[in-house]
């Protein structure tokens, strides 16, 4: 039968890729922080990349916020008062200056890439790639075509140095250092990830996408994205992310901010697949103007514990946003991830979408914001969140606050907790398939008109990950 | 003169797209005129634009009940004075009972303040729904909530009855009726006919009229009317079909 | 000092503990109150930070310039025993004013040969020490309101005492009305409901002010206990005066088997607080949990529920409906809570809010615990503005706007409405919320 025959497929497929982001290679830095976080390591930072003035007084300003900063425990969990920031390394290079082409990367990082298949992807269908190997991108390499019609495809460093003229304008508009404790840390000591400007009008077809390596023990990623799509343009970006399993807890902290101006569209694509140990603590926002479009498609599957709320700032008329969430919490793990939606003018739309699943006594929380003020009109929202137990301890947690005032503004939110039925299990075992091969089946089932949403590359990734994680929950 | 609903010259939208082109019809009481047409001409929309609905747009044109201008007046205004639509698609009002709602209707027509005569109310409300063949238990269920399609008709045809209106636009009345649903309401509808009552029977099938017979039949075609005869003309138009207008259309 | 006693406050040390000793009560009683005078000294005020206060106006929180009034004049009592007469034939009737017990019920012969007791808080603490010990103020505070609770617990007096022995049924309802008549006064009504085993009853608890706009404040308790299978159902009607603010810690325990539906009705008062908690402790309990309420220009009503499932099989489902007029806001914060060894257990929430005015704000925090995998739960939450399709069809029947739109309103209500089971019950509370609507 077609399903026995594709299941048997998929567990071939897994076979290959059981240990995909498990492995390391030997630490051989050029460019050390040393350990803990101080002034001094914000000024070793600036100083190896050169950095302005004003750069490194919005670090140090950032420092300040974060020391001033409570943990957020009084409403996140208290795992959080695990992390000791003074045992984490902040900087950590290999060089400087992302190379053009493979030939030119270091070997080690080179092979780490290889096995994670991003060559071989940027062959097929991405239109740039960028890979950071823990603080500074290793590649970098966009499309010709594209750089001959405008298209910046950068770090933040160059994107401040040469295109200030783009780019400042953004950078720490749409998430101020001060916005939360995790995003004033970035702010304080980011280094690497994308900066990029779309040209009015220019639809950029393929995908640009970062990928994002944890090697080195003890480290601390926190690489700072701006993407600005001018008028009428549009694009698709993708990060992907792993790292070995350590001993030690790693801390991952990014800031993502989204700039679509007048009729642009952003989609923003994310596969986290960070290893267990991993806590994931980061900040994303677009702002929407003018019949502009921002869509979030997240999906979790490692870390330890995620914190993660993409938010839509819907600030023109007839703005639209929309985040797609998938989230799977295993045994030791907490997906605590959601999304927001600020309605800043008229006729704005918004949707959320958001399935988790738990497996073992693995936890996955959803928390939303809704805001509707009372000078906007004919705005809408609708929410829905499911959520699937799979074991006896998993467990789910919805919180999400909604404040709408105005006329003509509606919202709806829905959200449901179930298991997968035993009469479906039971039907497929009868086909010959086995509980846990029915198990991952059922759970694909769940979240796949989410799945179908990725580009097709990454949609087969993410039901092998899910495959990969379900195995062993029953039984 | 014989009084009379007299639309003229109506041309009307919805958003940026045009939908009644200079329409023009007259339907004086004691009357009943059939308006055929098929899917997407306007029909329906002409009804709503008639009973004020606020998604419309008028361009220009006027519409005189018995005289009195009626475009641009609030949806109750117009009811009260004298126009029922029979809405192809009922809303369903959660709560609200039948028995409230045409209370609510008969209110609303009595001068502000005055009694309420309820025994007198439910007599007449009870004599109509056996006319219907309606469960007396239907005054307690709230408004086309759960309702079949039968049902929801029935209901139309029961305020309808309640109401009296001096002209009624029955939309559609006859999507989603079996047979024996399609005669009740039609013997209800008949009911009513007399000098003082128009109707304008918008219909997409030659069927509803075997049972409603029209003084009159109109032909509709994008936004106005293209033909018009006596009650043959419906026959005619079941034999040829509406290509045949179409063809018609073509030729002239 | 030398001014007279009745200007001291409840926030005042010596009037607490002059009050305490007027009402010559037991010891442990004393002992009670004390406890919760000190708890209430060192709790702080809460503030819009805590997550249990999220969207709250805590600004406008004040306890200042209340104190406990006087006895009420006869002619008073008479005037106000006349207006609670809202149900023919209940089972007893109490009446309160400014916390004071004006009328104790009298039982029929026969339910009081049951060993049915319905009877004053302060009568019951003499007859029943041991029930009232085991029972007084013993559910933890789950929902924020520790302060207010606690001070409810210093000036503890009023209130009644409800007893329904096991197998008992009772037909006909037990109601309490509960004034406040003197300016500024401080109520704190209690109320104790025990249905033991296989016990069935209901109970209606009236809240009003004498006047529509009296100044107050009122710190209610409700705890409610039921044994296995026993079937309940409460009514609470808050209707203090339009210038009161208001505390309601309501706790539910659902014994195995038990069914257990509340409803409450909030129409009173410029803020309005209500706290519920529901504990689902025995299997295959069964709790239905109602609200209603019509907001309008200057109140804010908060609601705060938690269902908590503490055993298999059980079921819970909540519906609260709002609808905003004017310059009001609602707030509901609700939460499903399923213990890890309640499995099997259904779990429904639904808030749905109705927006009359362009000022109103509604704020909606459905929330949901699980940490079971074999169970049925879900919640939704809505808010919108009536219907367009809904508004045009009345019209078109020439019912005029704003007529429509109250129409509408209504059977937006009746939905909860209908969950009345005591048709007087239901009809008073029908009348009550259509003479708001009119008011407004």
């Amino acid at each position: 039968m077609a399903e026995i025959d594709e299941a048997q497929a998929q567990r071939d497929a897994l076979a290959i890729d059981r240990s995909k982001g498990d492995f390391k290679y030997k630490e051989d830095y050029a460019f050390d922080a040393g350990i803990g976080l101080s002034p001094t390591v914000i000024d070793y930072i600036a100083k190896v990349k050169g950095e302005d003035e004003w750069i490194r007084e919005f670090r140090h300003k950032a420092l300040k916020i974060f020391e001033s900063l409570p943990m957020p425990t009084h409403w996140a969990t208290s795992d959080l008062n695990n992390i000791n920031f003074q045992e984490i390394r902040y900087y950590l290079a290999k060089s400087q200056k992302p190379s053009r082409t493979w030939e030119e990367v270091p070997d080690d990082v080179k092979q780490t890439f290889e096995r994670l298949g991003i060559p071989e992807a940027e062959r097929k269908f991405l239109a740039g790639v960028e890979a950071q190997f823990d603080s500074e991108a290793s590649y970098s390499r966009m499309k010709e075509e594209l750089e001959k019609l405008g298209v910046i495809f950068c770090g933040p460093n160059e994107g401040l140095s040469q295109h200030p003229e783009i780019f400042r304008k953004w950078f720490g508009k749409v998430i101020p250092a001060g916005d939360n404790k995790f995003a004033a840390l970035n702010s304080a000591v980011f280094s690497g990830g994308s900066f990029i400007y779309i040209p009015k009008g220019v639809k950029v077809a393929q995908p640009l996408q970062a990928y994002f390596r944890i090697n080195a023990e003890n480290f601390g990623q926190f690489e700072r994205t701006l993407i600005i799509a001018d008028e009428g343009s549009e694009v698709t970006y993708m990060e992907g992310c792993t790292a070995p399993k350590f001993e030690t807890a790693t801390l991952h902290s990014a800031v993502v901010e989204l700039v679509a101006l007048k009729g642009a569209k952003i989609q923003y694509i994310t596969v986290q697949n960070w290893s267990a140990n991993v806590f994931n603590l980061v900040t994303k926002r677009g702002i929407a103007e003018e019949n502009a479009e921002v869509r979030w498609i997240d999906c979790n599957i490692g870390s330890r514990l995620t914190m993660k709320y993409p938010g839509v700032v819907l600030r023109g008329a007839g703005a639209r946003g929309e985040v797609l969430s998938i989230a799977l919490a295993n045994d030791g793990q907490h997906q605590d991830t959601g999304a927001k939606m600020i309605h800043a003018a008229h006729n704005t739309t918004s949707n959320i979408i958001a399935k988790s699943i738990s497996v073992g006594n693995g936890r996955s929380t959803y928390r939303g914001l809704v805001q509707i003020p009372k000078v906007f009109q004919n705005c809408r929202n609708n929410t829905e969140c499911d959520a699937l137990l799979i074991n006896e301890h998993s467990r789910t947690d919805t919180y999400p606050a909604i404040s709408v005032r105005g006329q003509k503004n509606s919202v709806q939110h829905e959200a449901s907790v179930s298991k997968v039925s035993a009469e479906q299990i039971f039907y497929m075992m009868q086909r010959g398939l086995s509980e846990g091969e029915a198990m991952s089946l059922a759970v694909n089932g769940f979240v796949n008109d989410l799945v179908k949403e990725f580009p097709m590359e990454y949609s087969v990734e993410l039901k092998r990950l899910i495959e990969l994680q379900m195995e062993g929950s029953v039984g | 003169m014989t009084p009379s609903l007299e639309i003229k010259n109506l041309n009307a939208s919805i958003g940026e797209r045009a939908i009644l082109k200079n329409f023009s019809l007259t339907i004086p009481r004691g009357e009943v005129h059939a308006i055929m047409g098929p899917n997407g001409t306007g029909k329906s929309t002409l009804a709503k634009i008639l009973a004020g609905h606020p998604d419309y747009t008028v361009q220009s044109g006027e519409v005189f009940l018995d005289g009195e201008q009626i475009l641009g007046l609030e949806p109750d205004v117009i009811a009260r004075q004298g126009l029922f639509l029979a809405f192809q698609y009922p809303s369903e009002i959660p709560g609200v009972t039948i028995a409230n709602f045409i209370r609510a209707a008969l209110v609303a027509r009595q001068a502000k303040g005055a009694p309420f005569d309820a025994k007198a109310y439910y007599a007449q409300l009870y004599a109509k729904m056996d006319e219907l063949k309606m469960d007396r238990k239907f005054t307690s269920r709230f408004v086309n909530e759960g309702f079949s399609g039968g049902e929801k008709k029935r209901c139309e045809i029961l305020q309808l009855a309640m109401l009296k209106p001096k002209y009624a636009v029955l939309d559609e009345t006859d999507s989603g009726l079996d047979i024996d649903a399609l005669r009740i309401v039609s013997e209800g509808v008949n009911r009513l006919r007399g000098p003082d009552t128009g109707f304008g029977v918008i219909t997409h099938y030659q069927r509803l009229l075997e049972y409603i017979v029209p003084d009159r039949v109109h032909i509709m075609w994008d936004g106005r009317i293209v033909h018009s005869g006596g009650k043959e003309l419906a026959l005619e138009l079941e034999a040829k079909g509406y290509d045949w207008v179409k063809q018609e259309l073509a030729t002239h | 000092m030398n001014t007279p006693t009745t200007t001291l406050g409840i926030l005042d040390a010596p009037a607490q503990t002059r009050e305490t000793q007027l009402f010559h009560s037991a010891d442990w009683f004393a002992h009670l109150r004390q406890q919760g005078w000190q708890r209430f000294q060192t709790l702080p005020m809460p503030t819009r930070e805590q997550e249990k206060w999220r969207f709250s106006d805590t600004r406008t929180l004040s306890l200042e310039g209340y104190a406990p009034a006087p006895a009420p004049s006869e002619a008073d009592v008479a005037k106000l025993l006349q207006r609670s007469q809202l149900i023919s034939h209940p089972a007893g009737l109490m009446v309160h004013i400014d916390g004071h017990c004006v009328l104790e019920p009298q039982l029929s012969p026969e339910l009081a040969k049951q060993g049915v007791i319905f009877e004053s808080l302060e009568k019951a603490v003499k007859h029943h020490p041991a029930l009232l010990k085991q029972h007084l103020l013993q559910h933890p505070v789950n929902l924020g309101g520790d302060k207010f609770q606690a001070l409810h617990q210093a000036w503890l007096r009023s209130g009644y005492f409800l007893y329904i022995p096991t197998g008992v049924h009772v037909a006909q309802p037990f109601v309490s009305v509960q004034w406040t008549l003197a300016e500024n006064s401080a109520v704190f009504p209690h109320a104790l409901v025990i249905a033991d085993d296989r016990a069935q009853g209901q109970v209606l608890d009236f809240h009003f002010g004498a006047q529509l706009d009296s100044r107050a404040l009122a710190i209610s308790c409700c705890d409610v206990h039921t044994g296995q299978e026993a079937k309940l159902e409460r009514l609470s009607v808050q209707g203090w005066g339009q210038q009161t603010q208001s505390f309601q810690v309501d706790n539910t325990c659902g014994g195995r088997g038990a069914k257990i539906v509340a409803i409450n009705a909030a129409l009173g008062a410029r803020r309005a607080r209500l706290e519920n908690t529901v504990r689902l402790e025995g299997p295959e309990a069964n709790v239905n949990l109602y609200g209603i309420t019509v907001a309008t220009d200057g109140q804010e009503y908060d609601q705060r529920t938690l269902q908590i499932h503490a055993a298999p099989h059980t079921k819970s489902d909540l519906l609260f409906k709002n609808a905003l007029l004017g310059k009001s806001r609602t707030i509901f914060s609700g939460l499903i809570k399923v213990e890890p060894d309640a499995q099997r257990t259904d779990a429904y929430q639904t808030n749905r809010n109705l927006i009359l005015s362009p000022e109103a704000e509604a704020d909606s925090l459905p929330g949901l615990e699980i940490e079971a995998n074999d169970v049925k739960c879900s919640h939704g939450a809505t808010t919108g503005q009536v219907s367009p399709e809904e508004l045009f069809y009345l019209q078109a029947r020439g019912i005029p706007l704003k007529v429509a739109q109250e129409l509408l309103t209504q059977g937006f209500l009746e939905e909860v409405l209908s969950k009345v089971s005591h048709p007087e019950a239901c009809d008073l509370l029908r009348t009550l919320m259509q003479e708001k609507f009119h008011r407004s």
